[in-house]
């Protein structure tokens, strides 16, 4: 029997059963009796099949490829065999797909390039050399996730990564070969083998443009872009939930788009913009990990947050730049290597404090003496220095930091580089079992969002986009056998309320209410970086849950008192629903866990705990006392 | 205090990535051979040509091939190895660790 607690009501504790030794943690919020990884989501999602069988629903008039706004008045629902939420590796990979079987979807926020995937310049990780075993690549893995994987999916992902990237090349990426015709393969930090297939230095780029390129062909897939997901529309059947689409927002035109599918893919990608300093682009606002949660999906391990060390702080330079950077500017561990060293504000060499290997340390270790550095100093950034060595070797050897260090004010070749670690990889997420399902029937998860234990504790390199290509690929198959055997009935787009823009407020009250979230994101993510950041404590975290709370209260009051209402959608206040939720999420599961492992570091647990070892579930309900954030915003249909 | 702070931090190191110290020796030492002799500002294009020039003597077909002679790779980044400290690095910036 499931047993869950309203989301912040309080602490329930039950005794874990171990199940094959790889149970579930307990999270302050809840437990299972029994859960592993994919032996216990499999079981728990019985798929109820229909009897009466379905052809595949159409869109009925002639399709206009990419569609950025609904010209006629009644076009406000649409119908697709599949949804696709997110248009990056993950997305794409699975549209082409199931494509084949039925009509296509893809919602994306802005432009379809614009994902991590695009930013993912290094490459994809595949046993691809007959010297190298998927062994090696499991073993590598598990270690880099400080044994937090599951096995089961680690095995799973590294078995099917090498016909994954076949696939991608038959379908027209281009990565590098040698003079023998092979693929070339690098080897990153963490990889006991070559392993790393690239496409010259832009292999997300790469893949997105193939992926894109053949989707844009398909005349089953159809590209919404400009559309934001408010929330996953969702009904009961029973003990289940069951997912039947996603309401969007046309951004460019304000409308309210509906979209019905017996099938939906989240692949909406990472929330590093809950952090001030972030390698991710604007658009990683942790929209899916909060839908998928207002919609009683399970989501997992959300306390493991990958950081750089060292990205470019542009609060440190002389001349401030104008526009706010998009994505931070990671400032490569060659620097260190070639002999930079680190100080604080005071010149003081701190690394020596904390390794004996100082600033040749690894990079957790830098980015923790860093983090304690600025918390225990309250400062907001350390300093690189390689001025020290030749001005010519310098230029020669980093010229592009140069050139953006010099266009901030700053000379490398005279004056220290400021620098500040920067939010990258969210490891958690929704969790998913091996075939990229959720607990919620017709949804089904792949990419960053998704919690797939493949990452455990901490990414291994190169290890994301392998993981976005093999579970959009596993989804394929459950989803078109999901979709053919479920039935939906065509009136369900009247099942609940629609989302409204806030045509009723006045202009400068919309302005007022603007300001006003911009400021209180701000805020959030300074919390965020204070309390939420590297080196944890529980009297932080707590701090931080209080924080949030009211800064969440604040907002949320500031706008009912403007009038605006609880069905009133607009992107910056959507958005900022789902940074209080990711970050909530993050605090409450860094809290849970009561040792240090991989990422999550925390001086009142420092150490790594063999009962702790399991993974951190976040399991929602229905909850008694709810804020604005964290309901859906459609009433739920009656059973 | 030292031994505090190295006993908290190194106790929970992950040993996910190999020492720096034993990749920076060799991607230095690489790094080195790689780069004598280049002047810059062409840093981007050196390391290429250079490679291809100054080992064995090369058909005109190899060098619009792209090769890099070190590495045998035909088409790649240009400039040192992107993963010669671990990380990918291009143009001086960490895309992936």
């Amino acid at each position: 029997m499931t047993t869950c607690i309203p989301a912040g009501t309080g602490k329930l504790h039950f005794r874990v059963r171990d199940f094959n030794a790889q149970g579930c943690r307990k999270a302050s919020w809840v437990t299972f009796s029994e859960l592993s990884w994919s032996r216990g989501v499999s079981k728990f999602l019985q798929i109820q099949r229909c009897n009466s069988s379905q052809s595949p629903i159409n869109e009925s008039s002639k399709p206009l490829r990419t569609i950025t706004s609904s010209s006629l008045r009644d076009d406000s629902t649409k119908f697709f065999d599949f949804t696709v939420i997110g248009s990056g590796v993950a997305g794409l990979r699975y549209a082409l797909e199931v494509a084949k079987h039925g009509s296509v979807a893809v919602i994306t926020k802005a432009e379809p390039h614009e994902s991590n995937t695009n930013y993912a310049q290094g490459g994809v990780s595949a046993v691809l050399c007959p010297s190298d075993s998927v062994e090696s690549h499991v073993q590598d893995t598990i270690v880099a996730g400080a044994y937090l994987c599951d096995e089961e999916t680690v095995r799973v992902v590294c078995t099917e990564g090498p016909e994954r990237i076949r696939e991608l090349i038959a379908m027209g990426a281009s990565f590098d070969h040698g003079e023998d015709g092979n693929l070339h393969l690098t080897r990153e930090g963490g990889h006991s083998h070559h392993r790393i297939v690239h496409a010259a230095d832009m292999t997300g780029k790469e893949i997105e443009r193939a992926l894109l390129e053949a989707v844009i062909k398909d005349p089953n897939i159809f590209m919404f872009q400009h559309h934001f997901a408010i929330d996953l529309l969702t009904s009961q059947d029973g003990s289940e939930t069951v997912c039947l689409g996603v309401d969007t927002l046309n951004t460019e035109t304000l409308e309210v788009i509906r979209f019905i599918s017996k099938v939906t893919l989240l692949a909406s990608g990472g929330a590093g913009q809950i952090y001030p300093t972030t390698t991710n682009p604007p658009v990683a606002t942790g929209d899916g990990i909060a839908m998928a949660h207002r919609a009683q999906a399970v989501v997992s391990n959300m306390e493991f947050v990958q950081f750089h060390p060292t990205a470019l702080a542009d609060e440190g330079l002389p001349v401030k730049s104008t526009k706010a950077r998009g994505n931070a500017f990671l400032i490569t561990e060659a620097v260190r290597g070639d002999g930079g060293i680190l100080y604080n504000l005071d010149m003081e060499r701190f690394m020596p404090l904390y390794d004996e290997r100082a600033e040749l340390a690894t990079r957790d270790v830098v980015a923790r003496s860093i983090d304690d550095q600025l918390k225990k100093r309250n400062e907001k950034y350390v300093l690189l220095d390689i001025s020290h060595k030749p001005r010519d070797k310098i230029l020669s050897h980093f010229p592009n930091i140069a050139a953006e260090c010099l266009r901030g004010g700053l000379d490398i070749t005279r004056q220290p580089i400021p620098v500040v670690p920067a939010a990258h990889y969210m490891c958690g997420g929704v969790r998913a079992g091996l075939q990229g399902e959720t607990n919620v029937q017709g949804l089904y998860v792949a990419g960053e969002v998704a919690c797939t234990g493949l990452h455990g504790a901490n990414r291994l390199a190169s290890n994301s986009l392998l993981e976005a290509l093999v579970f959009a690929r596993r989804a394929v198959q459950p989803s078109i056998d999901h979709m053919k055997s479920s039935s939906l009935d065509f009136s369900a787009s009247n099942w609940w309320s629609r989302p409204v823009v806030p045509m009723s407020l006045e202009r400068n009250v919309i302005n007022k209410i603007l300001t006003m979230t911009r400021k209180v994101r701000k805020e959030l993510q300074s919390i965020m970086w204070n309390y939420v950041g590297i080196v944890r404590s529980t009297t932080r975290l707590e701090a931080a849950e209080q924080k949030i709370h009211d800064l969440e209260a604040k907002w949320e009051d500031y706008l009912f008192r403007l009038g605006w209402e609880p069905t009133m959608v607009g992107l910056e206040a959507c958005e900022m629903r789902n940074f209080f939720c990711c970050a909530k999420m993050v605090v409450s599961s860094a809290l849970a866990r009561h040792e240090s492992r991989g990422l999550h570091y925390t001086i009142d647990f420092p150490h790594v705990e063999e009962s702790e070892r399991l993974p951190t579930i976040i399991f929602p309900c229905s909850s008694v006392k709810s804020t604005w954030s964290s309901r859906q915003l459609h009433n739920q249909p009656m059973c | 205090m030292a031994t505090n702070l190295s006993h908290q931090f190194s106790s929970t190191i992950v040993t996910k990535a190999e020492p720096l110290a034993c990749s920076a020796i060799n991607s230095v030492s690489r790094l080195l051979s790689s780069s004598t002799g280049q002047s810059q500002p062409e840093r981007e294009n050196a390391e290429v040509k250079y490679d291809g020039k100054s080992e064995k003597p090369t058909e005109d077909g190899e060098d619009e091939l792209d090769l890099n002679k070190e590495t045998g790779e035909i088409g790649g980044p240009k400039g040192p190895e992107p993963t010669r400290y671990g990380d990918w690095e291009k143009n001086d910036r960490c895309s992936d660790f």
